[in-house]
């Protein structure tokens, strides 16, 4: 037991046991989130019963983003370390805070997350996430060391170095987005470096964005490793939230620190296991930021069933898409409404503008198309230049993301009256 | 004042002969015709016969149009007559943004037109300079 599990007694906690854990800790969580500005007034001194949670208020994005820059933190400042925040606009930034023993709490779910695909401290793990305000790079990175992995903050881009790095030392295991590791495969033939044959490889752990069951095949088939599927957002703190063990069919979401429930995204009334929903998670052991009943956005269904690994953390399948617009460009969170604010604000834009999402070698890439009307036109070529590049730039400052901007024909875009669809996502066609 | 009419089109098959289509259908002959390609897009220049009417037409098709004033400098169809035109304006310090000639009769007389920023003066300097500028009825006449 001690060899297959990171902290087997509570993976395998009997479910009755497990509850029991639950309901101490959700008590704990809300006598703690009475202490925020946000929630004071709002949460009863204690529940009785695990069900009673579907008494409690839901907490939504708009609530975080609300609640800017600090409405929702439980203790006094001196005992937050850390924080991570969205790369959102100014003023619509949605910030996360952590204590010690958050920190603490995070790595030990990371670890164990690591540990269930396999991972040992023998491993070499290169972490090809995005250091920062990102949550996914810190995240695993604290993890890995808790596992006790040899630790290669390499963070992500910069594909040359990555197999430089994979081939100086010998690297097992590495983080990585699913779109990022199969244009990485391409750099890796360029650079005449076979992956399978040359490196030690032996697993993969995906996640920061959406992908299909036939991707994972490919990237596992291509490097020759097993890959893994992991699910975390921000608001619960990052990755670490569910994870896939060994026979990959649905992640362990870890209950004892976060409260799952599935909901009708429209009605809000809760689902039973196995039918399709809207995730929402309740934080059981975060001190400086809890949440209750956060709605998540994602839309995926839980599976009860008992798992052949002997944990007893119910699964939830892959995320199968979003309760609203939200899009995953390059592992970045964004809403339609935050380019479109941009666009809209550019007098010479106007309403005559189509998103497109495409990817492009694997790699995902933001389109603004705008029609040159009557009004934007003098007939010069430094005036459309100009135009280009004040979108991108913009673009590139508010949103992180450096699109292109490509100029069309008046008349060429569809009319803009009504409910007319702005954004495309191409990405899941080929 | 000559002036020409500008379009902004897409780089896709089919548009600069939409444009000269438009253009025959209503009679209109083209003197002159450049593109700018700018890679996605491109700018298709024409120097008309009539370009109000040219103007008035393209932009009845939908298209985005825009008129600006060049000058058209006459010149002798022989070797040097672009570089003696070329190298005063250099001397008097007018920029060219663009500028592109065509043929009236062979080993006669050739038209340059070129696109200024400021206008006015550049055609004043010529005309003193002793160059002959066409007029907007001479281009319609040629």
């Amino acid at each position: 037991m001690k060899d297959t599990y990171w902290e087997g007694e509570t993976e395998t906690m009997d479910r009755r046991a497990l509850q029991a854990l639950q309901l101490h800790r959700l008590n704990e969580t809300i006598a703690s989130a009475r202490n925020s500005d946000f929630y004071r007034g709002k949460l009863p001194v204690r529940v009785e019963r695990l069900e009673e949670i579907e008494t409690l208020p839901f907490t939504t994005k708009q609530d975080l983003r609300d609640s800017f820059p600090a409405g929702m933190v439980a203790v006094p400042k001196e005992d937050l370390v850390r924080l991570h925040s969205s790369s959102g606009t100014t003023g619509r930034a949605t910030v996360v805070y952590h204590t010690k023993r958050d920190i603490d709490v995070w790595a030990d779910l990371c670890a164990r997350s690591m540990y269930m695909t396999g991972m040992r401290n023998t491993d070499v793990f290169q972490n090809m996430m995005g250091y920062g305000l990102f949550t996914g790079g810190l995240g695993l990175h604290y993890g890995a060391e808790r596992l006790g992995a040899l630790t290669i903050p390499a963070s992500s881009g910069n594909s040359k170095r990555q197999i430089r790095l994979m081939c100086d030392f010998h690297t097992t295991a590495f983080h990585i987005t699913p779109s990022y590791a199969l244009h990485l495969y391409g750099v890796f033939c360029e650079e005449g470096v076979d992956p399978k044959r040359d490196l030690p490889l032996r697993i993969a752990l995906l996640g920061a964005e959406p992908y299909s069951e036939g991707t994972r095949r490919k990237i596992e088939k291509l490097y020759g490793i097993d890959a893994f599927n992991s699910y975390g957002l921000s608001e619960m703190s990052g990755p670490g939230v569910a994870f896939e063990c060994t026979y990959k069919e649905g992640m362990h979401v870890w209950e004892d620190a976060f409260l799952l429930e599935v909901i009708d995204p429209k009605t809000g009334t809760p689902l039973t296991d196995g039918d399709e929903g809207e995730l929402v998670f309740t934080t059981l052991r975060r001190e400086g930021m809890p949440l209750i009943r956060y709605r998540t956005g994602d839309i995926a269904s839980v599976n009860r069933k008992g798992c052949p690994c002997g944990r007893t953390h119910r699964r939830i399948s892959r995320i199968k898409g979003r309760s609203d617009d939200m899009l995953i460009i390059k592992g970045v969170n964004i809403y339609p409404m935050q380019i479109e604010k941009i666009l809209m604000d550019i007098p010479e834009v106007g309403n005559n503008y189509l998103i497109e999402i495409d990817t492009v070698d694997y790699l995902d890439t933001l389109v603004v198309k705008i029609e040159v009307g009557q009004k934007t036109f003098h007939g010069t070529i430094s005036e459309l230049e100009g135009l280009k590049r004040r979108i991108t730039d913009l673009l590139r400052t508010e949103i992180l993301i450096h699109p292109k901007v490509v100029l069309v024909e008046h008349g060429s875009l569809p009319p803009s009256e009504g409910k007319a669809v702005r954004v495309i996502d191409r990405r899941g066609e080929k | 004042m000559a002036s020409q009419v500008t379009v902004f089109v897409e780089n896709r098959p089919g548009r600069i002969s939409k444009v000269t289509r438009v253009l025959a259908d209503n009679e209109l002959n083209i003197r002159a015709i450049t593109i700018s390609d700018m890679g996605e897009y491109g700018l298709i220049n024409v120097v008309t016969n009539d370009p109000d009417r040219a103007e008035e037409v393209l932009r009845k098709e939908g298209l985005t149009v825009s008129r600006k004033y060049v000058i058209g400098v006459m010149m002798e169809d022989k070797p040097g007559s672009l570089a003696d035109i070329a190298e005063f304006l250099h001397k008097k310090e007018i920029n060219v943004a663009n500028a592109y000639g065509f043929i009236l009769k062979e080993g006669a007389r050739a038209v340059l037109i070129i696109e200024v920023d400021d206008f006015t003066h550049a055609e004043r300097v010529l005309k003193k300079g002793g160059f002959h500028t066409l007029t907007k009825e001479e281009l319609e006449n040629l």
